[in-house]
């Protein structure tokens, strides 16, 4: 049960003079699901874009199913096939259709038929709800939908982690809901997740752990009640306070 | 090289020519533009026909051929005109330079009339409003407020239209202006080293439109100045 | 100083058998320069110095002199050099329809090239990460993601880039094609009636402009049919 699919350690990571991580640990087991919070700017997001590599980690090791990350191309794109990725402007291919958005991949990648491919993605669309939308442009979904048909278009690739980047912040209130039902499906299915995100509901309910950050640092990290119960860090209470209070 | 030696002067006063025709075809391409401009914002239909038609013949003709109308049609009807009062008269020949002046700034003009026209809209309407808000003249909104922007959201466009009028120059030796082309020519029947004589040409344009583009990158830099962040 | 009408009429069949040579230069230059612009592109995308410093200078002395200097350059400089005269490409540089179409093709070949790197630029990053996430490899994101969008986004330009090659072709005239622009300088000669027939020869020259952008028009709203909200 705990075998670890991501391992960070001592990571640091610098823009310039900016550091965006400083000695990152981390241990994400198989089957776990951490949500990592943090003030805008705390490298929260520059920490799970270094997991597939969309960042380059200056120093410190990362191991993602047991593949040690370097300068390999061949190597890296093997394991971005493993872990998927949403991001917080959906970032859907613009030209082709819905169908097209989560068939594109497994056919070119993984070289599955286009039979196959096409029953997968009308499967998973299934899952995620919008099944009606297949042949419609990403232009012509809402922000819901679109966010959905991007954490279809991840799944299409069975990945044996997912990594949500702010998946709501993009979105009208209203479509938060519809997009934070199909992620905590897919906790309850035993993926392993790493979700970045303030939606503290949604931490609580589904969270083995949450992890706070700061300046490019992981200040606390602990289970839901004792993180929302008894925090120990002033800098993770001062957070809870300024995101709880409304 | 040696081939040159003789013909340097010869380039130089060319290359004269050329900043003289350069000169006179871009600020008529500015006014023919800004007329142009005016004509399609405004609300008068005949005027934006006609611009419409302005935009859709100068951009649809050869270069050349709209410089070849103009210098020898400009001639038949001077001609014409001459011989009506004086049966006669000789045939008249209207100086070159202006004509490929004209017509360049005339095809150039079509160009910068839709640049000045999407620099005006480009202007953030809040913008007026707030300005007519505080009580400004319709004539001080224009000047103080949306010159400034447009001209910025202008610039870089203008640069590749004042790019174009200088590469459009060579094209009037055809019409016997003596510039550079003329005496690429003439060096070549002479020293018989044709090569040598139009790559100088290209040389000497190469670096004009170097210069010019190094102006407008600075004058980018300064236009948008205030939009760089405060540190 | 009447329009004659009935020179129009006799002038148009002789000018129309320009317009096939004229369309000649114009498919076979935009064919040869969209390969030529395509390579340059690789390289001045591959990320290598040594292959972006030489794209980078074709590209700046192509686009930073003005083509009728590259005409000449090629058809009256190159025969300066015994090595051209005795090399296996003279029976194309000898001819000046092989020099026009080279001329074309190599200038089409800069600014084409600096069109599809604008379009490239203009894909959104967050897409190509997607496409990075998904572990394409670096070939397959080009061909499917970028490529797709980037033509798309590069269309508008190409479409004018073609529409001046259009016009670029009458400078072949200069070079003794007889072409549209050459038939019509040739008939000017014989009868000095500048304007009906110049003018004639712009009128087809304006009707097949209008032919290329309606052409373009529907590619675009091909291209774009998935950026529309509903059908």
């Amino acid at each position: 049960m705990s075998e670890p699919v991501i391992m960070m350690k001592n990571v640091s990571k610098r823009f310039g003079s900016f550091t965006a991580l400083s000695n990152i640990n981390l241990t994400v087991n198989r089957g776990e699901r951490l949500v990592v919070c943090g003030p805008s700017g705390s490298g929260k997001s520059t920490m799970i874009r270094c997991i597939n590599r969309l960042e380059e980690h200056d120093a410190g090791t990362i191991i993602v199913n047991g593949h040690e990350l370097t300068g390999n191309d061949r190597r890296i794109d093997a394991v971005r096939r493993e872990v998927g990725m949403v991001f917080q402007s959906f970032n859907l291919f613009p030209h082709l259709t819905v169908l097209k958005n989560l068939m594109l991949a497994p056919r070119l990648v993984r070289g599955t038929d286009k039979a196959s491919a096409e029953a997968a993605a009308m499967a998973l669309l299934e899952r995620v709800r919008i099944p009606e939308q297949a042949h419609k442009y990403p232009a012509q979904l809402s922000g819901g939908q679109q966010q959905r048909v991007a954490i279809a278009r991840a799944l299409c690739m069975n990945p044996k982690v997912m990594l949500f980047d702010e998946p709501t912040s993009a979105l009208d209130p209203e479509m938060i809901s519809e997009v934070l039902d199909v992620m905590v499906d897919l906790a309850r299915e035993g993926m392993t997740m790493i979700c970045v995100t303030h939606e503290m509901g949604f931490a609580r309910s589904v969270a083995d752990k949450i992890m706070f950050m700061d300046s490019g640092e992981i200040v606390e990290s602990a289970p839901p009640d004792e993180f929302f119960g008894a925090p120990k860090s002033e800098r993770t209470k001062m957070f809870l306070k300024q995101i709880l209070a409304h | 090289m040696a081939d040159l030696t003789g013909w340097l002067d010869d380039y130089f006063f060319g290359t004269l020519v050329v900043l003289q025709v350069f000169f006179v075809a871009l600020g008529l391409s500015v006014v023919f533009g800004l007329i142009g401009a005016a004509a399609r914002l405004s609300q008068s239909r005949i005027a934006n026909g006609i611009a419409k038609v302005y935009i859709v013949v100068f951009r649809g003709t050869p270069e050349l051929l709209i410089l070849l109308i103009f210098y020898y049609g400009i001639a038949v009807t001077l001609t014409n005109v001459a011989r009506y009062f004086e049966p006669t008269a000789g045939f008249v020949n209207f100086p070159p330079f202006w004509a490929g002046a004209t017509a360049i700034g005339l095809i150039v003009g079509a160009y910068m009339t839709e640049t000045f026209r999407g620099a005006f809209q480009g202007v953030d309407p809040g913008q007026v409003e707030a300005a007519q808000a505080l009580g400004m003249s319709r004539f001080q909104v224009f000047v103080y407020v949306r010159m400034p922007q447009m001209w910025r959201l202008a610039l870089p466009n203008f640069g590749n239209h004042s790019l174009s009028v200088m590469k459009d120059t060579a094209l009037i030796s055809i019409i016997g202006v003596q510039e550079i082309m003329f005496v690429a020519e003439m060096a070549t029947t002479v020293t018989r080293k044709p090569f040598t004589m139009y790559i100088t040409v290209a040389l000497i344009y190469l670096l004009i439109t170097t210069f010019i583009t190094i102006s407008i990158a600075y004058l980018e830099k300064y236009a948008n100045r205030h939009l760089r962040g405060s540190r | 100083m009447s329009f004659n009408f009935d020179l129009v009429w006799s002038s148009l069949p002789l000018i129309i058998q320009g317009l096939g040579m004229t369309l000649k230069l114009l498919f076979l230059s935009s064919l040869i320069g969209l390969f030529l612009a395509l390579f340059i592109l690789l390289l001045r995308i591959s990320g290598r110095w040594y292959l972006m410093w030489p794209a980078m200078a074709y590209i700046y002395v192509f686009r930073g002199t003005p083509l009728l200097v590259q005409i000449f350059v090629i058809y009256h400089g190159l025969p300066q050099f015994d090595f051209i005269r005795e090399s296996i490409f003279w029976p194309v540089l000898r001819e000046p329809f092989g020099c026009a179409v080279l001329a074309l093709s190599l200038n089409a070949g800069a600014y084409v090239s600096e069109i599809m790197r604008g379009g490239i630029i203009g894909v959104d990053k967050g897409v190509k990460e997607a496409a990075m996430a998904l572990g394409l490899p670096r070939w397959q994101q080009f061909i499917y993601v970028t490529s797709p969008i980037a033509i798309r986004l590069a269309l508008p330009a190409y479409s004018n880039e073609v529409v001046s090659m259009l016009k670029a072709t009458a400078l072949a005239s200069t070079i003794t094609m007889m072409e549209m622009t050459g038939v019509a300088r040739t008939l000017v000669a014989r009868t000095f009636a500048p304007y009906e027939i110049f003018i004639s020869a712009a009128l087809i020259y304006l009707a097949l402009t209008y032919a290329l952008q309606q052409v373009f028009a529907w590619i675009e709203s091909h291209a774009s049919r998935y950026v529309k909200k509903e059908r």
